[in-house]
């Protein structure tokens, strides 16, 4: 770390080697992250821009910052919610419940390479099945639709999806939300370890569905809450591999991540090691920006049984 | 937990039974479709991998496929050198996941067990390791092994797995071994057992769970590990097939038929370690707790 911290305060001769560095201060954090205040701003620039203050030094390493909270910052708490609702329906021991547990958690094992090559064929606009199934639905809708307000569904465009720069992102939180097993899984664990008689006595209170949700089980479950929280924060902040094998031109760096541009800044020419290193730690900076201010509320809104 | 939703005898365990009934029908109702959802891709994948090349680029796409070309597994691991990718894979990952199994179950077993100047210290270390995006270290890493001489051989992929193999690992046995009650450890110490046979021949078998949790972690893990083979190796015979993939990724508009079946023979050796593993992998990811919660004792 200590290493990482030193290279990136310096500068390579434009060679992949541990040769040749020399000291450079704090040169690359500000010419990552300055500012040219004096652009004038058009409609066409990002909409952050403004916040910013005018066009940034380094406008991929914004995009990319951009990408990577944009993605995260859906993918997680739908994930989470999807995840903890599945748990919720699947943690009682009726029969097949096994079977489906086991079915849903296999997804976030098999994810790869090999599950992103095969997505990014399901996803595809013309040949591709969800493409086909949302047309066939859109085609349903249309006998329901066109007698009610004279204008059919049929024509309506189905998304484009890792072939636009708007649809490239929903993409990639959807096949986020196939991975989202293992996150069940620890809340299985964690609804099982709720205490029975809480909701015993809550039944003889005449307490419904959604109290009993609201009053025990979220209360008794925030912990793992809180533990997958961070966890898929840390690994989508990360994201690589659906950046780097799912890009391509016609998405306008829409899922350019941090994580890829700091590869690309550091194994791509011109080998800038010393600026990739502190594009990493300007990841790492924007990671605990958010990890700290969760943990620290966490107190007040995750539910300890012992009071440790 | 049928237990916790019937009220004893009567009208009310009628109306119970029937409110529970209705209940389970709106569970399946809503699980087969999620599971469908969720083995959506493998269908998908499995019916293009039939579809004769033509048949893989019509539209609308058909949902079946008339006439099952099983010889694409044949052609799409003989295209590419998908049988020495294969193997590749299986040599990194078996001798990674060893040591990392090894090494994380040791040092798991010393942060729970052990009385040491530090422990504290070095379990905060292992927690706080676990927030440290891989960029960080990535470039550091990659110029130490520069330096060593490393680039282009399988090392920087499976020495690191041998010297402690993963923060989350250690943790996951730290936490396990610490519901074993103490009483193991003192009954073997009296029969003369030294830390280590108290480690090899009490513990380890009765953490199990954490074991095989760990095992099938570590191998998803190094399976699927894309971003280390990439930098590390340039030589293509030397690549696991998570990069050799790559290479038909980048065909995939010649050859999508192929591709599909090629992943599908990728995921084959993940899938069957996971249903190995799967009847353990609750039990071992029990003990994450994340909560503080006192655990059945505190050494």
């Amino acid at each position: 770390m200590m290493a990482s911290l030193a290279l990136s305060l310096s500068r390579n001769g434009g060679r992949l080697s541990a040769t040749d560095f020399t000291w450079a201060g704090t040169q690359h954090y500000r010419e990552a992250l300055s500012i040219d205040t004096s652009h004038t701003l058009h409609p066409e620039d990002p909409w952050y821009w403004k916040l910013l203050g005018g066009k940034p030094n380094d406008p991929r390493l914004y995009t990319s910052l951009y990408n990577s909270l944009f993605y995260s910052l859906i993918a997680v708490p739908l994930g989470l919610a999807v995840s903890l609702a599945v748990a919720l329906l699947i943690h009682r021991p009726i029969p097949g419940m096994g079977l489906a547990r086991a079915l849903l958690y296999l997804p976030s094992v098999l994810g790869g390479v090999a599950t992103l090559a095969i997505w990014s064929w399901l996803l595809n606009p013309q040949v591709g099945w969800i493409n086909r199934a949302l047309r066939l639905t859109f085609d349903l809708l249309d006998g329901i639709v066109r007698p009610l307000t004279g204008r059919g569904t049929t024509s309506w465009p189905a998304p484009d999806w890792l072939y636009s720069p708007i649809s490239c992102k929903p993409a990639l939180i959807l096949m986020h939300l196939w991975t989202t097993g293992g996150a069940m899984l620890i809340f299985i664990a964690a609804r099982r370890r709720v205490p029975p008689e809480l909701y015993h006595a809550a039944q003889l209170d005449g307490a419904g569905a959604f109290p009993q949700f609201r009053c025990i089980t979220w209360p008794q479950m925030t912990p793992a809450v809180f533990f997958n929280l961070l966890v898929s924060f840390i690994f989508s902040m990360q994201s690589f591999n659906e950046s780097y094998l799912l890009q391509n031109r016609r998405q306008n760096d829409g899922i350019l991540f941090l994580a890829l541009y700091v590869y690309q800044t550091a194994f791509e020419p011109p080998y800038s090691l010393g600026y990739a290193c502190a594009l990493a730690w300007i990841l790492f900076a924007v990671l605990l920006l958010f990890i700290v201010p969760v943990t620290w509320t966490s107190r007040r809104w995750v539910h300890y049984v012992d009071g440790h | 937990m049928l237990g916790t939703d019937t009220a004893p005898g009567g009208m009310v365990g009628v109306s119970m039974m029937r409110r529970n009934f209705a209940r389970d029908v709106f569970i399946y109702g809503a699980i087969v479709p999620l599971c469908a959802f969720a083995m959506l891709p493998l269908i998908w994948a499995g019916i293009s991998a039939l579809k004769p090349l033509e048949d893989v680029y019509v539209f609308p796409p058909s949902f079946s496929v008339s006439d099952p070309q099983w010889s694409n597994f044949y052609e799409a691991v003989t295209r590419l050198p998908i049988c020495r990718f294969l193997l590749n894979s299986t040599l990194i990952t078996l001798t990674s996941v060893m040591g990392a199994v090894l090494t994380s179950s040791m040092a798991g077993f010393a942060l729970a067990r052990l009385a040491f100047r530090g422990r504290k210290l070095c379990f905060a270390v292992v927690l706080v390791s676990m927030l440290i995006p891989t960029q960080v270290l990535l470039i550091p890493r990659f110029l130490l092994y520069d330096v060593l001489g490393w680039i282009d051989t399988y090392k920087p992929l499976i020495v690191p797995a041998w010297l402690g193999g993963g923060a989350f690992n250690v943790f996951l046995f730290r936490q396990f071994f610490r519901t074993i009650p103490l009483a193991m450890d003192e009954a073997a110490c009296l029969d003369g057992a030294t830390p280590w046979q108290t480690y090899w021949h009490v513990l380890l078998p009765i953490a199990r769970p954490a074991t095989v949790t760990a095992f099938l972690l570590s191998f998803v893990f190094h399976w699927q590990d894309f971003l280390d083979p990439l930098i590390y190796l340039s030589d293509f015979t030397t690549y696991p097939i998570s990069v050799g993939l790559r290479m038909y990724q980048s065909l995939a508009g010649t050859w999508a038929n192929l591709l599909m079946a090629a992943s599908l023979i990728a995921l084959v050796p993940v899938a069957v370690v996971f249903l190995l593993c799967e009847r353990h992998i609750m039990q071992g990811l029990g003990v994450i707790r994340a909560d503080g919660r006192r655990e059945v004792q505190e050494p």
